[in-house]
């Protein structure tokens, strides 16, 4: 089956340390992939690959640090955790602040390092189901024709149907048609569920009204 | 009173009195036979006076003749003696002159007592009463006994003996000597002679004087020996100044001085030198016992020293600093020198030795190599120091893949059914992985070691690729591309590992805060390698910095120059005294490109400069 799975891909130019690490993760029950090095990675592994990275800090050529700013710049932002030799207080508060997941020393305590895995790839779990939910809601949004959208930005401006035929300078009727192709499209059965979806896609009609009108 | 009695009497008396005076003389030191010949012949003198008195005042030819046989064995006792003296105090060259006369001297006493009633004459007939210093004194006639004449020619041969010595006297500058002793000796033989052919042969009316000749040989020799007390006495002086002088000159320099007389084994020693060697004021010092005194690390080289002078090395000169330890446990640098002294047959017979002390200049040399090597450490735990944080990342990798592994092991055990081989591999890394983290730490507990120099056949790639081997991670982090670029070519250096090392470390690491201070794109650090001439090898050290200003090329080697906040301003400094101690040089030059070449040279190893 080629649907992917939570994988911990390790990243280290130290292939001594890249084995150990595979080997204690895959005993731990992790599925593993590793990498010599930062390069190696961006190029191999799948673009939406899923769990988390685990990388060397200092690694000659791409570090550490350049292939977490890579990671952020595409769809698939996996969670990365940092190991270093030796901790150094500068470059653990630069990956922190970069959104690291963790930062650890090669010699941290296993259950630490176990640990900061399940909870990066739960969180990426988490992330990815919010990324895909989002993009669900935005296809069923892109679905709507752009006379539907301008219906619909009125709707969720909360205007009765008289109002957004008059604005719109179309019949009343013509406007119920549309929110009923709205409401089919977007699969909902009420304008305050349709106004809940709309937030949650960040769709670019909505309107920026207070909250409980 | 009469003045025969008298003379004869008074010439036997001074004989006895020279006898007396001369042969203890020789009792006490039986070398001076010079004394002893003296002592003798007086005697023979004296016993002399008495025969010829006797036959003087014979009235019958039996007691003539009695008198003049019994006077042949005085005679013997003189010739002999004055020989005896003639050779050892003259020296003369031909000792077979003086065998020969005391050969015919001993062949006429045999014939005395054998051949007729005396040498002289055959038989005695008569006496003839002659009138002799106001007295009548009886001369034998009788038949002449032909046999006389072997006693004549060891007479003659005596004076030409007596001759012979006083020309070699003469020659050897002693004149008065060969006058005085050589002319009696002569005057004696020559008038002992012809008086016993006219007396004996042609039957002339006369006694006998030999005696009085004697006595004058005797008083000649007496007068020589009394000038040898005096210039022993003047010479003792001259040598009691001359050693109060050499003890002055030794107090005034602390010399310590002893003399070995190897014959007798026996040695003297000044008080300086108990003082320096720490022996105690009470008993004797032998040479074993001042070997003892000698620290036990140099006894041996001491006795080795003193073992090659005595075969005759450098003229029998010895020179040896040494250690003696004194009872407090102080121990106390000595330097010696001496000669061993031959015979003329070439046997070592006396040591003359003197020794000053040199414990403060020694240690101050000590504490100079000493600071040294201090600076030198110091230098290195600096610039080990500016590596600390790479060569912690570079041991926890290991230790980390070996904590990994371990878990995993750990894990992989649990099951049921482990993997085997996988528990194997497992093992075998984490091995591999120990190895790693130990040779880092060997690596660096080399250069942190404090260390004593010494020089030794070094693999150029060897102590580069150890020091590359350090640098390579803390380079890495720093984005410094390390490149060793040595040639197969290069031969082996003489030099000390651990300071090479720290060399190389100081010129990479000031290279890296070259590069970073460049802040260029291009950031990488060339090592290489080239025979210099014929006898050296070239290393550099090319980085792509800003170079160094073209003012500063020199005064970069200065102390407590730095251009870095955290740097001790000592690094190239130790550096350079450390190359110039290996006999090379160090340098800076800029390259072409922009960036600059440390370099220095360094002695190829002995056996490779003549392939």
């Amino acid at each position: 089956m080629t649907e992917t799975r939570p994988t911990v891909h390790v990243v280290d130019d130290d292939a001594s340390f890249l084995a150990a690490a595979s080997r204690l993760l895959s005993a731990s029950g992790f599925h593993v992939k590793t990498f010599t090095g930062a390069a190696e990675f961006l190029a191999r592994a799948d673009a939406d690959a899923e769990g988390c990275v685990v990388a060397d800090l200092h690694m000659p050529g791409l570090s550490g640090l350049d292939l977490q700013q890579a990671l952020a710049g595409t769809r698939n932002p996996i969670p990365i955790l940092f190991l270093t030799g030796h901790a150094d207080v500068a470059s653990s508060v630069r990956a922190m602040r970069r959104g690291a997941e963790d930062f650890l020393e090669k010699r941290a305590p296993k259950e630490a390092l176990l640990e900061a895995i399940e909870r990066a790839i739960a969180r990426d779990g988490v992330a990815r189901a919010a990324r895909r939910r989002q993009r669900d809601l935005q296809d069923r949004f892109d679905k709507l024709s752009a006379r539907e959208m301008e219906v619909l930005a009125h709707v969720l401006r909360g205007q009765l149907n008289k109002q957004i035929a008059s604005d719109l300078d179309i019949s009343e009727r013509t406007v119920k048609l549309h929110r009923a192709s709205i409401m089919t499209k977007v699969g909902v059965r009420s304008v305050p569920a349709l106004t809940l979806v709309a937030r949650e896609a960040a769709v670019s009609a909505l309107p920026d009204c207070p909250k409980g009108q | 009173m009469n003045g025969v009695t008298v003379v004869w009497t008074l010439v036997a008396g001074v004989s006895v009195t020279l006898a007396f005076v001369h042969f203890p003389v020789w009792l006490r030191r039986r070398g001076a036979w010079s004394s002893f010949f003296l002592s003798s012949m007086a005697t023979g003198t004296a016993a002399l006076a008495f025969c010829e008195l006797a036959m003087m005042q014979a009235r019958t030819p039996e007691a003539y003749a009695t008198a003049l046989r019994t006077a042949h064995i005085p005679v013997w006792i003189t010739t002999v003696s004055m020989v005896g003296f003639m050779q050892t105090f003259l020296r003369p060259r031909h000792l077979w002159l003086a065998w020969a006369v005391v050969g015919l001297r001993t062949l006429s006493l045999l014939l005395n007592f054998t051949v007729g009633q005396s040498l002289n004459l055959g038989t005695v007939t008569g006496v003839h009463l002659v009138p002799f210093l106001g007295e009548t004194v009886a001369v034998g006639k009788g038949t002449f006994n032909p046999w006389m004449v072997v006693g004549n020619t060891g007479v003659v041969l005596l004076g030409l003996f007596a001759a012979e010595a006083a020309v070699g006297a003469w020659r050897a500058g002693h004149r008065g000597t060969a006058i005085r002793v050589g002319g009696a000796a002569v005057f004696f033989a020559l008038a002992g002679v012809s008086q016993s052919v006219l007396v004996f042969g042609l039957g002339l009316d006369f006694p006998t004087t030999i005696s009085l000749f004697s006595l004058g040989v005797l008083l000649a020799m007496a007068y020589e020996l009394s000038c040898d007390v005096t210039r022993a006495t003047q010479l003792t002086g001259d040598l009691r100044e001359s050693e109060q002088r050499m003890t002055m000159a030794a107090e005034a320099a602390n010399l310590g001085i002893w003399v070995r007389d190897l014959v007798r084994d026996d040695i003297w020693v000044s008080a300086r030198l108990r003082e320096l060697m720490s022996l105690s004021g009470d008993g004797p010092a032998t040479f074993e016992r001042l070997l003892r005194a000698i620290h036990p690390d140099d006894q041996a080289p001491v006795r080795q020293a003193l073992a090659r002078a005595a075969t005759g090395v450098h003229g029998g000169q010895f020179r040896i600093e040494y250690r003696t330890l004194s009872p407090d446990g102080a121990v106390r640098w000595l330097a010696a020198q001496g000669r061993v002294e031959f015979d003329a047959a070439g046997r070592a017979v006396r040591t003359r030795g003197a020794c000053s002390d040199v414990t403060a200049s020694r240690l101050a040399e000590g504490e100079m190599q000493r600071l040294r090597e201090e600076l030198a450490h110091v230098g290195r735990v600096s610039a080990l120091g500016q590596l600390a944080s790479a060569l912690a990342h570079e041991i926890n990798q290991p230790l980390g893949a070996i904590l990994r592994n371990a878990e995993a092991a750990e894990l992989l055990l649990r099951l049921p059914d482990p993997d085997v081989d996988e528990v194997r591999a497992i093992v075998d890394d984490i091995l591999a992985d120990d190895q790693r983290a130990g040779a880092v730490i060997d690596r660096m507990r080399a250069l942190l070691r404090r260390h004593e120099f010494a020089m030794v056949p070094l693999s150029v790639h060897d102590f580069v690729g150890d020091v590359a081997a350090l640098v390579r991670t803390d380079a890495s982090a720093r984005h410094v591309q390390l490149v060793v670029d040595l040639g197969h070519d290069v031969p082996p250096v003489l030099g000390d590992r651990v300071h090479l090392q720290q060399v190389l470390l100081n010129l990479l690491s000031n290279a890296m805060d070259a590069i970073d201070e460049a802040r260029r794109s291009v950031r990488n650090i060339v090592v290489s390698a080239a025979r210099d001439g014929a006898g050296f090898v070239q290393i550099a050290v090319a980085d792509t910095g800003p170079g160094i200003p073209a003012d500063r090329l020199e005064s970069i080697f200065g102390s407590f120059v730095t251009t870095k906040p955290s740097g001790m301003g000592m690094g190239l400094s130790i550096s350079r005294s450390l190359i110039e101690t290996h006999g090379g040089r160090l340098w800076a030059e800029n390259q072409a490109s922009g960036g600059a070449s440390l370099r220095f040279t360094l002695a190829i190893a002995a056996k490779e400069k003549t392939p």
